[in-house]
C-alpha cells in the first residue's frame, strides 16, 4: 500500500511536471507536439538513440543518483554529488595519462578506484566538519561543488594540460585505461553495467545488512537511533558520508574512462543537482535510481534533439527537473496528511 | 445569580478519523472556577482549544457574553476576553522574559517600536497584586519551570482576561507553588472573572474548583457542583461504569517471550539468589549542554529487585541522570558501574523511542539488531525479528494492524506499549524509565506501572523511575531519592509524606523532629 | 604612488563585490530570523539578474531593471515559499530544485531572447554617484562614496534592517517565530504569512541584488552568472550571526576576499587565476569551521511547521 502511494506520487509528479513543460513552451511560442516528438526521437525513438545516447547519459545520473540516495536515505544532506564527481574524473585522468603504459586489467580498475578514493576525499572535508564540529553539511556541500569545478579547470589549463597548450582539456588517457564498449557499433559502455552492480549493492545493503539498518536508522530519528544505545551513529555518518562521496566520484570516473576520454572544463553539466531529482523520483530506492536514471538520461537526450530540431533552448531541461523534485516534494507531503 | 459569562453548546471536532470531541457542552460562569476533568484522550486539550482560538469546531457554536461568536485565531479569542495558558509552555526560549511578556501583548501602539517600558512597569504593578515576581531581563533558558508557568500566568493577565483558562497549570509545579497558584486563581474568581483549570489529577480539583464538567471520549458526561460530588462520583464518570471489563488485567509476559542471549536462564536465576548491587554511582558529575553541571556528586546503588523512585521538578538533572545510568552518556568525573543489558524507557516515545516512519518490527530492531541471535555476519535475520515483534505485540497487547504498521499510525498509548515491551524483551538487568506514564490513559498508566513493579520484583531486575509525578513515585517506588539541582539525595523511610519529599524537591530543609 | 592606487582599486573593488552579498544575504537574515532557509537564494539572485537585464532593455533604464529584478527574485522566492512554507516540504531540497530551476529557467529564456551565439549584451548600466564631500575622504572615500545607487541603498538598509529586527513588534514577531513557532502562534502570531513574506523579502534583496549584477557591474547578463554567490550569501549571514549590521561587515570582508584576484598581478601574486575563483568557496569553508561553534542559528531554522505535517 505504501509502495502503491508512492508510486502514485511518483506518476502524478511526472504528469503535472509534463502539463506544466508542456504549456510553458506553448507560451514561449514553440510547439510542445514538435518539441515532445523530437525529444522522444532524440532518446527512446531508435535502438541507436537509446543505447549510444539515452544509455550512456544515464550512467552518471544513475551513479550519482545512488550516491544521492545512499546519502539521504541516512539523513546526511549530500548536495555535493557535483564537486565529487569533479574529484573523481580528476583522479581518473590523473591515473589514466600518468600511467599511461600500465596494462588494461590494471589500469580502468586503477582509475576508477582512484575515483572513488577521490570522491570519498572530497566529501571528507563536510563530512568532518558534520560529523567533528556540528557544522551542517548543506552550505558546505554545496560549496565544496565550485572549489571542485575551479580545480577541474585550473588543471586542464595547467599541470595535466594537453600537450600544444591550446583547448582547455587534457589529452586523452591511454586506451589501456577505457572501459570496454558493450555493444558492438554502439557507444554504450561497461560503465553501465558497474551503475547496475553499484544499485544492486546499496539495495541489498540497505535492506538486509546489519549496517545498512543502521543506517536507516540514523536518516529516519536520529534521536531514536543515538538513545537506542545500539549505534554510533557519528560513525555511521562518517561512513555513509564518504561511501556516498565515493559513488559519485565513480560516476566521474565511470565518465573519463567511458565516454570522454579526457577531462576537460564543463565535463558535468550539474549532474550532481540532477541527481536529487533522480533519488527523489525514485523515492530513495537504489533499484527505482535505475530506471528514474534512465528515464532523465533520456530527458537529457532528447534535449539535445529538441534544441536542433524544435529550437527549444537545452537549459529548459534543468527547469523540468527542478518541476520534478518540487512535485515530488509537494506530492510526498499531501500522501502524509492523508495518511495513506 | 450567576451570569453566564461563556458557553459552548454541542461541538464536535473530528482529527482525521478521531472524533475528539462528540456534542459536548459547557457553560461557564463569571466568579467561578471550573474544574475539568477527564483522561488523556477525553478531549480535554481540544475543547480548551477550541475556547482559545485556535482550533475550530466542525459543529456547534461558541457563545461569550450571551452573543455568538466564531474565534478565527488566538487572537480573536484574546479580543474577546479570553486568555489560554497552554499546557505545554509557549514561551520563547531565544527571547528575553520582558520580550515574552510583550510578544504576548500585541497592538497597543503603532508596532513600529516595542513598548517594553511601558509593559514592564505594567507588568510588575500586576505583579506585586498577585506575588507573581519575575525577572525581567533574565532569557527564558535560564530560568526554572516555576518561573516559565509564572510567566505564563503573567503574560495572560496582562491582556486583563475576563475568562482564564489553565490547561493542566500544576504538572511541572511543587506542591507549594501549586498552593500558591491556587490562591492567585481564587483572588482572580472572587474579582468575578472566571478560571477554568484542567488537571487529570482528581484531588487538585476537588481542593479548588466551584463547580467539574467531565469529558469522557470527547462528550461531556457531567457538570456538576463541587459539593455534590466525591471521588468515587468522579471516577466514575471519568472512566465509565465499564470501565471493568475494558481491558483484561496483563498477565505476566516475561516468561513467555523467547529468551535472548543464551545466558538469561543463568541470569534469572542469579537473580534470585538474594539481593545484589546491579548498578553503582560514586561522584558522578556531568556537565550540560550550557556549560553547567547538571549532575553533581551524585551517588547511588541499585540493588536488585527494587524500583528506586526519583522525584522531582523538571529540569533538575533528571535527563542527565537518565542518560548515564543508560549509559548512553559520558560523566566528567566519578565511578559509574552499570551492566550490560540495560533498558530504556525514554520520556519522548516519538522522538527518541520510536522512529515514526518505522514499522513495528524495525522498531523492534532498533534496539535488538545487535544481539547475535538476530544476526549471521553482516546480514540482518529479519524473519526472526519479524517473530519476534509479533511476540511483543501480543504480549503486550500493542494495538496494530500488523507488525508491519508503521510506529506514527499507533495512538500514544500503543506506542508506549511497544516501547516497554521491546525494553523489557531485551531481559534487562537494569531499566531506566523517565517519565514514563506521561500524556497515557488510566489503562496504559496502569499497565505500565505494573510492568515495572513486575519486572523488579518477579525477574530482581533493578527498575529505576525517574518522574516528575509525585504520586506515581509514591505508588510503585520501594525507595525514593529527590533531584534538585543536579544532587541526588535519599529520602529517609521516616520522612517519605507526599508534603516532605515536596518541601524536598523545592529544596526546602526538612524539619527533623 | 602607484602603492596607494592599488589599495584604493581594491578596496573599490571589494565594495563592489561585496555590495550584492550583502544584500542578498541581509533579506536571507530576515528570511532566516524567521525559521526559513532559502537555499533557493540563487535561483532568485539569477532571476534578479535577468529580469534586471530585461527589465533595462524593456523600460530603458537600469532603474528600470532593478524594479524588474527585484519582482524576479521575489517571484522566485514565492514558488519557494508556497512549497516549502505552504506545504511544509523540505526546505533544503526545495531550495536546491528552486536554484536549479531558477538558473535552467533564466538560461532557457535568455537563450530564446537572445539566442546562443554568444555576442555578448550590452545594457544600460548603473552609474556611479560620487556622494559630496564624503568621496573625498582620501583613500576610503572614492571606494566607499563613487557607487552606484544600489550600493547606498544597501548601506541605509543595514541599520534599518537592524532596528526592524531589534526594535519593533515586526521584528519581535519575526524572531519569535524563528525560535519557537508554537510559541508564537500561541501568542497570536501568523507564522505561515511571516514565514512566507519573510521569505518574499529576502528574495526579493537576492533580485536587486541580481539587477545588481547585471547593471552595475557586468554591464551584461550572462548564463550562470550569479556563480554561487546566493550560497555564500547563506554562509554569509551564518558569519554575521543573524545581525544584519555584523553580515553587511562580513559580506563586505567577502568582497575583499573575491577583490584579490582582480589584485593578484598588481601585488605580484603568481597565483593561478581558477584558483583564485576558487578562494572565495574555501575561505567561506574555513570561517564556517573557524566560527560556528561560537553562534547561534534561530532555533527552528528549516523546521517545517506545523510540525507533524
Amino acid at each position: 500500500m505504501r509502495r502503491f502511494s508512492q508510486l502514485a506520487v511518483a506518476v502524478l509528479a511526472l504528469l503535472a511536471t509534463g502539463i506544466i513543460a508542456a504549456g510553458s513552451l506553448w507560451l514561449g511560442g514553440y510547439d510542445p507536439l514538435v518539441a515532445g516528438a523530437a525529444m522522444f526521437q532524440g532518446s527512446f525513438g531508435s535502438g541507436t538513440a537509446i543505447l549510444s545516447v539515452t544509455m550512456v547519459r544515464a550512467v552518471p545520473l544513475i551513479v550519482t543518483g545512488l550516491a544521492v540516495a545512499l546519502a539521504f536515505r541516512a539523513g546526511v544532506w549530500n548536495i555535493g554529488a557535483e564537486g565529487q564527481l569533479y574529484a573523481g574524473a580528476i583522479a581518473a585522468a590523473w591515473v589514466g595519462l600518468s600511467w599511461g603504459s600500465a596494462p588494461g586489467w590494471f589500469l580502468t580498475p586503477a582509475a576508477l578506484v582512484a575515483a572513488l578514493l577521490a570522491g570519498a576525499a572530497w566529501a571528507a572535508i563536510p563530512a568532518f566538519m558534520k560529523v567533528r564540529l556540528g557544522i551542517g553539511e548543506v552550505i558546505p556541500t554545496i560549496l565544496m561543488n565550485f572549489v571542485g569545478i575551479y580545480l577541474a579547470a585550473f588543471v586542464v589549463h595547467g599541470p595535466l594540460q594537453e600537450n600544444r597548450g591550446v583547448f582547455p582539456q587534457t589529452d586523452p588517457i591511454s586506451d589501456a585505461a577505457r572501459l570496454s564498449v558493450l555493444v558492438e557499433g554502439t557507444r554504450l559502455h561497461a560503465g553501465f553495467l558497474i551503475a547496475l552492480l553499484v544499485g544492486v549493492i546499496l539495495w541489498a545493503g540497505l535492506r538486509w545488512t546489519h549496517f545498512g539498518f543502521q543506517a536507516r536508522s540514523v536518516g529516519a530519528s536520529p534521536d531514536a537511533a543515538r538513545v537506542s544505545g545500539m549505534i554510533e551513529s557519528k560513525r555511521v555518518l562518517l561512513v555513509v558520508f564518504l561511501s556516498s562521496g565515493a559513488i559519485a566520484g565513480l560516476a566521474g570516473g565511470i565518465e573519463i574512462t567511458g565516454v570522454t576520454f579526457a577531462l576537460y572544463e564543463g565535463l558535468s553539466p550539474g549532474w550532481g543537482y540532477t541527481a536529487i531529482a533522480v533519488a527523489l523520483l525514485a523515492g530513495l530506492h537504489p533499484g527505482w535510481v535505475v530506471f528514474t536514471g534512465l528515464l532523465f538520461g533520456g530527458l537529457e537526450a532528447g534535449a539535445g534533439a529538441m534544441q536542433r530540431e524544435a529550437g527549444v533552448p537545452a537549459a529548459w531541461v534543468s527547469a523540468v527537473e527542478a518541476l520534478v523534485i518540487l512535485f515530488v516534494l509537494a506530492g510526498d507531503q499531501i500522501r502524509r496528511r492523508f495518511g495513506a | 445569580m450567576t451570569e453566564v459569562l461563556a458557553r459552548l453548546d454541542g461541538i464536535t471536532r473530528h482529527f482525521g478519523h478521531v472524533k475528539a470531541l462528540d456534542s459536548a457542552n459547557l457553560e461557564i460562569h463569571s466568579g467561578e472556577i471550573h474544574g475539568i476533568l477527564g483522561e488523556n484522550g477525553a478531549g480535554k486539550t481540544t475543547l480548551l482549544s477550541i475556547l482559545g482560538g485556535i482550533i475550530h469546531p466542525d459543529v456547534g457554536f461558541l457563545e461569550v457574553g450571551g452573543s455568538r461568536v466564531r474565534l478565527q485565531s488566538a487572537r480573536a479569542a484574546w479580543k474577546m476576553g479570553i486568555g489560554l495558558v497552554h499546557q505545554h509552555f509557549t514561551l520563547v526560549p531565544g527571547l528575553s522574559v520582558l520580550e515574552n511578556l510583550a510578544l504576548g501583548r500585541r497592538h497597543t501602539g503603532h508596532r513600529w517600536t516595542l513598548h517594553l517600558k511601558e509593559i514592564r512597569k505594567e507588568a510588575s504593578q500586576l505583579g506585586k497584586l498577585t506575588g507573581l515576581t519575575v525577572p525581567f531581563e533574565a532569557s527564558i533558558e535560564e530560568l526554572g519551570v516555576g518561573d516559565r508557568q509564572r510567566i505564563e500566568i503573567l503574560k495572560a493577565l496582562l491582556r486583563n482576561p475576563q475568562l482564564l483558562v489553565l490547561d493542566e497549570p500544576t504538572a511541572a509545579l511543587a506542591p507549594a507553588e501549586i498552593d500558591q497558584l491556587f490562591r492567585l486563581l481564587r483572588t482572580l474568581a472572587e474579582e468575578g472573572r472566571a478560571v477554568v483549570l484542567v488537571a487529570h489529577k482528581l484531588d487538585e480539583i476537588l481542593s479548588i474548583a466551584d463547580r467539574v464538567t467531565v469529558l469522557r471520549q470527547g462528550r461531556t458526561v457531567m457538570t456538576a457542583v463541587r459539593a455534590d460530588v466525591d471521588t468515587a462520583i468522579l471516577t466514575d464518570a471519568m472512566v465509565g461504569s465499564s470501565s471493568s471489563e475494558g481491558e483484561a488485567p496483563i498477565t505476566p509476559a516475561r516468561n513467555a517471550l523467547p529468551a535472548l542471549g543464551q545466558s538469561s536462564d543463568g541470569l534469572a536465576q542469579n537473580r534470585e539468589s538474594g539481593n545484589r548491587s546491579v548498578a553503582r554511582l560514586k561522584g558522578i558529575d556531568v556537565y550540560s549542554p550550557q556549560g553547567g553541571l547538571a549532575l553533581q556528586d551524585v551517588g547511588l546503588e541499585v540493588m536488585s529487585g527494587e524500583v528506586i523512585g526519583v522525584a522531582g521538578v523538571e529540569g533538575n538533572g533528571q535527563r542527565e541522570l537518565a542518560l548515564v545510568l543508560s549509559g548512553r552518556q559520558q560523566v566528567a568525573s566519578g565511578k559509574l558501574e552499570i551492566p550490560e543489558h540495560v533498558g530504556f524507557i525514554p520520556q519522548d516515545r516519538n522522538r527518541e523511542g520510536l522512529a515514526a516512519d518505522f514499522d513495528l518490527t524495525e522498531n523492534v530492531a532498533l534496539a535488538l539488531h545487535r544481539d547475535p541471535q538476530f544476526r549471521s555476519g553482516p546480514l540482518l535475520r529479519w524473519k526472526l525479528i519479524g517473530l519476534h515483534a509479533a511476540e511483543i505485540r501480543s504480549r503486550f497487547k500493542v494495538k496494530s494492524s500488523g507488525v508491519r504498521a508503521l510506529a506514527r499510525e499507533l495512538s500514544g498509548g500503543n506506542q508506549q506499549r511497544l516501547v516497554v515491551g521491546r525494553e523489557l524483551s531485551r531481559l534487562p538487568e537494569l531499566l531506566i524509565a523517565e517519565n514514563p506514564t506521561r500524556g497515557l490513559d488510566f489503562t496504559a498508566t496502569a499497565f505500565v506501572r505494573g510492568e515495572l513493579k513486575k519486572l523488579a520484583h518477579d525477574t530482581a531486575a533493578g527498575v529505576v523511575l525517574i518522574s516528575t509525578d509525585l504520586d506515581e513515585i509514591l505508588e510503585v517506588a520501594d525507595r525514593v531519592f529527590v533531584i534538585l539541582r543536579g544532587k541526588l539525595t535519599p529520602v529517609p523511610s521516616t520522612h517519605d509524606s507526599r508534603e516532605a519529599i515536596g518541601a524536598m524537591m523545592l529544596g526546602s530543609r526538612l524539619e527533623v523532629h | 604612488m602607484p602603492e596607494v592606487i592599488a589599495v584604493v582599486a581594491f578596496l573599490e573593488a571589494s565594495v563592489r563585490l561585496g555590495i550584492p552579498l550583502a544584500l542578498a544575504a541581509m533579506g536571507e537574515t530576515i528570511t532566516e530570523r524567521s525559521g526559513v532557509i532559502n537555499i533557493g537564494l540563487e535561483g532568485s539572485l539569477i532571476a534578479g539578474a535577468l529580469g534586471g537585464a530585461l527589465g533595462a532593455l524593456a523600460i530603458g533604464g537600469a532603474g528600470g531593471g532593478i524594479l524588474v529584478g527585484a519582482l524576479g527574485g521575489a517571484l522566485v522566492a514565492m514558488i519557494f515559499a508556497g512549497f516549502a512554507v505552504g506545504l511544509g516540504t523540505d526546505q533544503i531540497i526545495t531550495g536546491t530544485a528552486v536554484t536549479l530551476g531558477g538558473l535552467g529557467f533564466t538560461g532557457a529564456i535568455y537563450q530564446a531572447r537572445f539566442g546562443t551565439t554568444g555576442t555578448a549584451l550590452t545594457l544600460p548600466t548603473l552609474p556611479s554617484v560620487p556622494i559630496p564631500l564624503l568621496s573625498d575622504i582620501p583613500i576610503i572615500g572614492s571606494a566607499l562614496f563613487n557607487q552606484p545607487p544600489t550600493t547606498y541603498f544597501t548601506y541605509v538598509l543595514a541599520p534599518v534592517l537592524w532596528y526592524f529586527v531589534y526594535r519593533t513588534e515586526w521584528g519581535l514577531e519575526l524572531r519569535a517565530v524563528g525560535e519557537e513557532p508554537d510559541a508564537a502562534a500561541a501568542a497570536g502570531v501568523r507564522v505561515k504569512q511571516t514565514r512566507f513574506w519573510a521569505t518574499v523579502f529576502g528574495g526579493t534583496l537576492a533580485g536587486i541584488a541580481g539587477a545588481h549584477l547585471a547593471l552595475a557591474h557586468a554591464g551584461t547578463f550572462t548564463e550562470n552568472m550569479s556563480a554561487g554567490r546566493g550560497f555564500i550569501a547563506i554562509a554569509v549571514v551564518v558569519l554575521g550571526r543573524w545581525n544584519p549590521l555584523l553580515v553587511l561587515l562580513a559580506a563586505l570582508f567577502f568582497g575583499s576576499a573575491s577583490a584579490l584576484q582582480f589584485q593578484a598581478q598588481t601585488f605580484g601574486l603568481a597565483v593561478p587565476y581558477q584558483l583564485f575563483l576558487a578562494f572565495p568557496y574555501l575561505l567561506t569553508l574555513l570561517a564556517l569551521a573557524g566560527w560556528v561553534g561560537k553562534s547561534r542559528a534561530p532555533a527552528s531554522l528549516a523546521l517545517p511547521w506545523p510540525k507533524d505535517s
